[in-house]
């Protein structure tokens, strides 16, 4: 016929999709999709029905044990609550009620195992994939998951083991915990999947091995049947096929400051933490929203977590989530850094952290309104399900937790309650959990500025939200852009609640940190060193240029910098200021 | 034979971890477990048949034990029932 068989490059497209896991990779795609393993309905003869009830016991056999090995594996590398995965595909797998209806089907139709298996788990899980609710679906997931490796033993099929090319990201519908683990171990560094909870139990396996995970709701297997090149972006939450050499070196740059480059920079510390020129220590620490890459070498370092967001457990699912999957993130993160401590924040929802969910009400002001602490006062069932799970997650002492948007004494004393009722209840049930767990405060309302001697006595620590503060001392709302010029975190009266937050703190011996934005900017750092902050909690990737930063300091030449800065009349003056020190402390030759 | 009814009473319903906890329970006792939801009617000790009732916070359970441990049987699977599963709520 003579037409020519065009080969065409794969069209360059983006494509959106949920992030279920964070990480960026570039890659390969390759197509894993069910339905590889097709079932064929066969009649056995009467003499061969025995056979066929003796292969799937045997079916069954081989497949508790690679579960148990897979359990094995998690609870070696990831910890008890990933592990407890497999125990429930492990029932499903033993199941003798359902075994036992199965091989009754088997002799009375004289058909195959692997169809008769195949249809009751259909029968069995249609009720579940129907349901609205999340945790109902999983049920179904976890079922087809054994289901799987029950038909492919059946099916002889069982010996194949995908082989995959190095920097692979598999494309697929779902994947079972059993798989992400198996493919890792073939160095596969990404998925795609069509459906996915960020709860689900894939997700909690990816996410314990950095993997990450983007579920792209309209996915099918035919964009995906040829490999292409991609990059995933699963933080915000895009997929590039086909990019082009900007993107490529675009992201490659983005991976450099988040990923393996990050890592290596950190390396190149001369100590963690840092010290400035004559010797003062300044504690680095780092915030955690969604678990992602270099979270160990953190660990490794012992650069301590200063601020876990746990509210992204809801605003990814749009629902509470229940006491167990919160203890299973909470006891892995203080698992991954148990030589050094986290700071949990207990959920910080409203104003721009909402969803659609009916709890929250539709508000005039919503930044001087019901979120923080707020609304969790005011739902104290869910608040103690996070103060119980985090408290669970406690027995290696290195937790914290940390009140979002406090103003006032009775909301120290009211958590202070909720907190002593779960203490109590886990004692009687002699569970485990730090008696002398420290409770903290963040400080980004001016009245708690104002009331320090009454409230930080009351506390452990106290952290500056530095974000907040600065819209609520400014009366200028952060996401507003007709007042954004009057939002600035170094406008004086902002650096002077800083400040008197500070001198209470050191007045009460309570030691003070600043999250925030400010925390991570080079410019803030010899001002929050001469006011003598006990710690900054920043993004991972400022970390590698504040400690180098802070050995280009010397602290005794801050106070007439931070005097100066104080008596400054507006924030272009601070900056200014701010702005020479730096450029004088730039020039210098780097003492190494 | 001893019969029992109780509500689910914690928030999440009987998804994977409950209904495992509720299987792991009833399989330390020789009673036989028969649970029914709304006219349906599973073995208690399979994990498959909990999973199958789909049963959400509220719903209402018949518990048939049937053995010569039935008594502490249900006694036991009462309290894991009413405690919630560990959940909180």
């Amino acid at each position: 016929m003579g037409t020519k068989n065009m080969e065409a490059a794969a069209k360059h497209q983006i494509i959106s999709g949920k992030p279920i896991v964070g990480g960026i990779v570039l890659g390969l795609t390759r197509l894993v999709w069910p339905g590889d393993i097709h079932i064929t309905e066969v009649t056995v003869p009467a003499a061969g029905v025995k056979k066929e009830v003796k292969s799937l016991d045997l079916a069954v056999e081989a497949t508790v044990g690679e579960l148990q090995e897979l359990q094995k594996s998690a609870l070696k590398k990831m910890g008890g609550p990933v592990a407890k995965i497999f125990e429930a595909q492990l029932l499903i797998a033993s199941d003798q009620d359902f075994l036992t209806k199965v091989k009754e089907d088997i002799k009375a139709r004289r058909r195959n195992a692997a169809f008769v298996y195949n249809e009751h788990v259909v029968k069995a899980t249609a009720p579940l994939k129907s349901s609205h609710d999340a945790y109902i679906r999983q049920m179904s997931q976890d079922i087809e998951a054994v289901a799987e490796r029950i038909v492919a033993h059946l099916s002889g099929n069982s010996q194949k083991l995908l082989e995959f090319a190095p920097n692979t990201v598999v494309v697929g519908k779902s994947f079972s915990p059993g798989e992400v683990l198996s493919f890792r171990q073939q160095k596969v560094i990404g998925f795609i999947v069509k459906e996915s909870g960020p709860n689900s139990h894939m997700a909690l396996i990816a996410r314990a091995l950095y993997l990450p995970v983007l579920a792209i709701d309209s996915l099918t297997p035919a964009q995906f049947r040829t490999s292409v090149d991609v990059i995933l972006d699963s933080m915000a939450g895009k997929l590039i096929i086909s990019p082009t050499g900007e993107e490529l070196s675009e992201y490659q740059q983005k991976r450099k400051r988040l990923g393996p480059a990050l890592i290596t920079r950190i390396k190149g510390l001369k100590q963690i933490p840092p010290e400035t020129l004559d010797g003062v220590k300044v504690t680095i620490a780092t915030n955690l929203t969604l678990p992602g890459p270099a979270e160990d070498l953190l660990a490794e370092y012992k650069i301590p977590v200063g601020l876990y967001r746990s509210e992204f457990l809801y605003l990814s699912n749009n629902r509470f989530p229940d006491e167990e999957t919160q203890f299973e993130h909470y006891e892995q993160v203080a698992r991954r850094f148990a030589n050094t401590s986290v700071v949990i924040r207990t959920f910080d929802l409203g104003y721009d952290k909402l969803t659609s969910d009916a709890v929250w009400p539709l508000e005039d002001n919503p930044a001087l309104g019901w979120r923080g602490i707020r609304p969790m006062l005011d739902m104290k069932n869910i608040f103690k399900a996070q103060l119980r799970a985090i408290l669970r997650a406690s027995s290696r002492k290195n937790l914290k937790i940390l009140l979002p948007m406090v103003s006032d004494l009775a909301e120290i004393e009211k958590t202070k309650k909720l907190i002593a009722q779960v203490k109590f209840e886990l004692k009687k049930k002699r569970i485990p959990f730090d008696e002398n767990i420290p409770l903290g405060i963040m400080v980004e309302i001016p009245s708690a500025v104002l009331m320090a001697d009454l409230l930080f006595p009351k506390v452990d620590f106290v952290a500056i939200g530095t974000n907040d503060l600065t819209q609520y001392v400014l009366a200028a709302d952060r996401k507003n852009t007709k007042v954004a010029e009057l939002y600035s975190s170094f406008h004086p009266a902002v650096l002077k609640m800083i400040y008197e937050a500070v001198e209470a703190a050191k007045r009460n011996h309570r030691p003070v940190s600043v999250c925030g934005e400010m925390a991570g900017d080079l410019l803030a750092l010899p001002f929050f060193i001469g006011i003598k902050i006990d710690s900054l909690s920043m993004t991972p990737a400022r970390i590698v240029d504040l400690c180098r930063m802070v050995n280009k300091i010397d602290s005794n030449l801050l106070p007439p910098l931070v005097k100066a800065v104080m008596a400054s009349p507006t924030a272009e003056v601070v900056i200014k200021r701010l702005e020479s020190f730096k450029n004088a402390l730039e020039s210098r030759k780097k003492r190494s | 034979m001893i019969k029992k009814t109780i509500n689910v009473q914690n928030r999440l319903g009987l998804h994977a971890r409950p209904a495992a906890m509720i299987v792991t329970t009833a399989s330390k006792y020789q009673a036989e477990l028969f649970i029914t939801k709304d006219g349906m009617r599973v073995n208690g000790k399979s994990i498959m048949g909990v999973m199958m009732l789909a049963a959400e916070m509220g719903s209402e359970l018949l518990l048939e034990l049937d053995g010569p441990d039935e008594e502490n049987a249900m006694a036991d699977i009462i309290r894991v029932i009413e405690s919630k599963f560990g959940e909180g709520e």
